[in-house]
């Protein structure tokens, strides 16, 4: 049996918008091609106001430092990025509070080439994660 | 280098809480059942995941996972211990 799309909308949290200066985590070393795998694998399953919802997969670093949030999320991540929620939005990236907090969507308006080589700049350099293989159990069960 | 039982984002959660992807990026979809270990993400990240639920979504059929704490090369060493003669 095929189900629609999960609309998010009615499942935004209703948050402040997290503060300029927040950083954003993503783990991995992304490439065009993954980045855009993930985009459409996030638009097959959701939609915003009744379009397919193209987006990339972040955390905020909101509620704990920026270690513990690795050790509980990114410990199977060698290298993760760290770009700023300024540095996102200025560059066009809207964030959508999706998930339970602290998860966010990157939303992404086309997801190609061009975007998706902004979207890859933005995030800037993959850098080695401190906490690899730290980790002390994924997260608390919400 | 890892090959994984279902390719995923390992950053994605939605609004269970929970890792997801979809059934048919499974190698072996019939594997892919509630309770059922997996190693889920892709070639360059990977984590041992449990199975939750499966749910109807979209196209396919959505795969909730819960990914289990440790390294995927901590659960080999682990069953290497446990096997050893």
């Amino acid at each position: 049996m095929l189900g629609d799309r999960i609309e998010q909308r009615a499942l935004l949290r209703r948050e402040q918008p997290p503060g300029r200066t927040t950083l954003v985590v993503r783990g991995g070393r992304d490439s065009i091609d993954k980045l855009r795998s993930h985009a459409q694998r996030t638009a097959r399953a959701w939609s915003l106001d009744g379009v397919p919802l193209l987006g990339i997969s972040v955390f905020a670093v909101l509620d704990m430092p920026l270690e513990i949030l690795l050790r509980r999320r990114f410990a199977s991540f060698r290298t993760i990025y760290l770009p700023t929620v300024s540095h996102l939005n200025e560059r066009g990236f809207e964030l959508l509070a999706t998930g339970r907090r602290p998860h966010f969507t990157i939303r992404l308006l086309r997801a190609d080439d061009r975007e998706l080589e902004k979207l890859l700049a933005v995030l800037g350099p993959a850098g080695p994660n401190p906490q690899y293989a730290k980790t002390d159990g994924w997260r608390e069960e919400g | 280098m890892y090959r994984v039982d279902i390719t995923a984002d390992l950053n994605d959660e939605d609004h269970t809480g929970y890792l997801w992807t979809f059934l048919d990026e499974a190698r072996d979809p019939a594997q892919i059942t509630p309770g059922a270990l997996v190693v889920a993400g892709d070639e360059d990240a990977a984590a041992v995941c449990q199975v939750v639920d499966l749910v109807p979504a979209g196209d396919g059929t959505i795969v909730h996972l819960r990914p289990l704490p440790g390294l995927v090369d901590d659960y080999r060493a682990l069953v290497e211990r446990a096997l050893a003669s």
